[in-house]
């Protein structure tokens, strides 16, 4: 499983900084963050490097926007209506402005705009099938991946899920990028329905025969490795970390000073650098010291003095993250669908015993701790393990 | 319905040895012997019975064309006191059908893994041909003295490119309580697939290896039964002779939702061939 960078505020250094140092990768853009213009620009730059692919995610999932700067691309609707803009001639040429966009930037492929689904009704399947069918007669050279974008009321009602993987069993798609909002606007969500059945649409899909890429996700989604998912996709700020649709909605401002976050990969946890004095001062510092494989971005924390003295600036903390996100990635997928669940399963009982023990000293990640969560995944995957197992073990090494 | 036996002799003259070997609420069957296609059996079908039904049955034989089902030799009409009865003529498979087998003893577990790959034969047929069976359990399914099996009664089959004949609107659908599952007993006429077929395969494996169908252990009561499909699911397989992989096999089977199934018969035909080929090598 690979990790996408998910284009956000400030992004742009990492990008080049993180594609350079992996020697390629990926980079979803995103207008809500970046004027046409400036993405053109960045997008000329990125194309430069060696074996980096461009993806544009449309972001089309409230048409009714406001948003200044996503209103401001040629594709956005002007007048939204929602029986009018999806028949076919304005379809088309909603679709046709869209691929000449991903022409500009030099897309690898295409992800097509989807709306959210607050529900998985009729309606916004036959709108689904519709942006597929379309694009498909439209002729264009790229692998066309459909947008599912899903709210938390769809994503924890199995009935819609179901639905939904019924639906999809006739689309006819090389790829989907699935973009999920998390139950009331939890970073990391402490629900194991919500996970299992992210899970199970994935893997679902891939059963079928098509690539996932998960979208706006945090180190929660590494599970989905066992669902054979193809790349996770992550960038600097919690709201591209998470799909907040209300984001989408209306300009906000830029990210104000806010605390640094410090990643512990094997803890899965964040930490804020007083929690890491504490550790400091009582002698279990060492124990949040990531391993060389993670690249040593945060190395200077574990270097003796006191961390706030130091200072984990926070670009160095987001590409810490990335770059152990995307170590992380790589490592979680394995030749088996048991021997991928098997590396999981131990990767949260390591991050637990490291927890307990954290939290036996006073050092907890508040809410970046993971020791809550560890149970959730524990549970998706089980429910993983006991409805789709038996098959994915069976089809793993042609999914 | 009553049956004069001289009456029939001289309805059908060609047919000898024509002897009674069960009466259900809306068939008769005989026994006979046939000059042209040897053991034969003769269903007489009451009247109350939709022509059409009866019509789309003998279809589905017909179409599904495996050596796992039956043959129809002949069939038509016949005058009797009831009314106009329909009439097949079929292909007999001496033997026993499978739920008096278990009456005694679950099957060992060669036979088991013989019954699933022969049913999925006869589905894999069916699916070919659109059609679900929608009925599959141990009292449709006859063992023959060879102990080869062979899947009976396609008196429910859907045929998927024809119009349901069945009410769609209905809030049950036709089905064995226990062996169904959740989308057919729902009457979810439109989730109504092959997939229906592996479920019910799936259970009457689990019962022909443990002698146990769980949804029905110690109720009588249908609605009981229902709940217990949609609410729970069948038990793991783990009789000492099933191995690992055949227990994941039976449990894909039966899952409740039918996008957890195997997509196909034929995916399960092939995956089950590819567990007996395994079990042959250990």
């Amino acid at each position: 499983m690979k990790l996408y960078l998910q284009f956000g505020h400030g992004m742009m250094e990492h990008c080049r900084h993180l594609i350079q140092s992996w020697n390629g990768g990926t980079v979803v853009l995103s207008p809500r963050d970046l004027e046409e213009s400036r993405m053109q620009k960045f997008a000329d730059r990125m194309r430069d490097f060696p074996d980096t692919s461009l993806l544009f995610d449309p972001q089309l999932y409230l048409p009714r926007s406001n948003h200044e700067t996503l209103c401001a691309y040629s594709y956005w609707p002007s007048n939204y209506s929602t029986g009018v803009s999806w028949e076919v001639a304005n379809l088309r040429t909603l679709l046709s402005e869209i691929f000449d966009l991903n022409a500009r930037l030099g897309s690898d492929a295409i992800i097509l705009p989807g709306l959210l689904a607050s529900e998985v009704s009729d309606d916004w399947l036959d709108i689904q099938s519709a942006i597929l069918n379309e694009a498909a007669m439209m002729g264009v050279q790229q692998e066309l991946y459909p947008t599912i974008a899903l709210s938390d009321a769809a994503i924890l009602n199995t009935d819609q899920i179901s639905k939904l993987l019924e639906a999809a069993e006739s689309w006819d798609a090389p790829g989907y990028y699935l973009v999920c909002q998390h139950p009331r606007g939890e970073y990391l969500v402490n629900n194991p329905v919500w996970v299992s059945n992210i899970l199970d649409i994935a893997a679902g899909i891939k059963l079928n025969g098509a690539k996932v890429i998960l979208g706006y996700c945090s180190h929660q989604m590494l599970i989905s490795a066992c669902a054979k998912v193809d790349a996770i996709c992550s960038g600097t700020f919690l709201n591209v970390r998470s799909f907040p649709p209300e984001k989408f909605s209306r300009a906000e401002s830029d990210p104000k000073q806010r605390s640094t976050w410090f990643y512990c990969p094997q803890g899965l946890s964040e930490y804020k650098d007083s929690f890491l004095d504490i550790a400091h001062r009582i002698g279990v510092l060492d124990d949040l010291r990531p391993e060389e494989k993670f690249g040593g971005y945060a190395n200077r924390l574990f270097s003796g003095p006191q961390p706030t003295t130091i200072g984990l600036k926070e670009p160095v903390a987001f590409r810490h993250y990335l770059n152990s996100l995307h170590v992380q990635a790589l490592s979680a997928e394995k030749a088996s669908f048991d021997e991928t669940v098997n590396c999981y399963e131990e990767t949260l009982n390591r991050a637990e015993d490291l927890l307990s023990s954290l939290h036996q000293s006073g050092i907890r990640g508040q809410q970046r701790d993971f020791r809550d969560i560890i149970d959730v995944q524990r549970a998706a995957i089980a429910a993983l393990v006991a409805t789709r197992g038996p098959i994915l073990r069976r089809h793993w090494s042609a999914l | 319905m009553n049956v004069d036996i001289d009456w029939l002799r001289g309805e059908f003259p060609k047919l000898r040895n024509l002897a009674k070997l069960s009466q259900g609420g809306q068939k008769v069957v005989f026994t006979a012997l046939d000059p042209q296609h040897g053991h034969v059996v003769l269903k007489l079908i009451h009247p109350s019975q939709a022509q059409e039904s009866v019509e789309r049955e003998r279809l589905a034989v017909d179409q599904v064309k495996s050596a796992r089902v039956p043959r129809i030799f002949d069939y038509g009409l016949v005058s009797t006191q009831v009314g106009p009865c329909y009439w097949f003529l079929e292909e007999r498979v001496t033997g026993e059908p499978l739920n008096e087998v278990l009456r005694r003893a679950p099957l060992p577990m060669s036979e088991v893994l013989k019954l699933g790959v022969q049913m999925l034969e006869a589905l894999v047929k069916a699916e070919e041909a659109n059609i679900v069976h929608r009925d599959v359990k141990p009292a449709n399914i006859m063992m023959s003295v060879d102990r080869d099996f062979s899947l009976l009664d396609f008196g429910i089959a859907r045929h998927l490119t024809l119009a349901a004949l069945t009410d769609v609107s209905a809030r049950w659908g036709k089905c064995t309580p226990g062996y169904a599952p959740p989308e057919q007993f729902r009457n979810v006429q439109t989730e109504i697939d092959s997939r229906a077929d592996l479920f019910a395969l799936g259970v009457t494996l689990y019962e022909a290896a443990t002698g146990v169908n769980p949804f029905w252990k110690d109720t009588g009561d249908q609605l009981e039964v229902l709940r217990r499909v949609e609410k729970t699911v069948l038990p793991r397989l783990e009789t000492a002779a099933a191995q690992p992989e055949f227990a994941d096999f039976i449990s894909t089977l039966t899952q409740r939702r039918r996008d957890h199934r195997p997509k196909t018969a034929f995916e399960a035909h092939t995956w089950l061939l590819e567990i007996v080929s395994e079990s042959q090598k250990r």
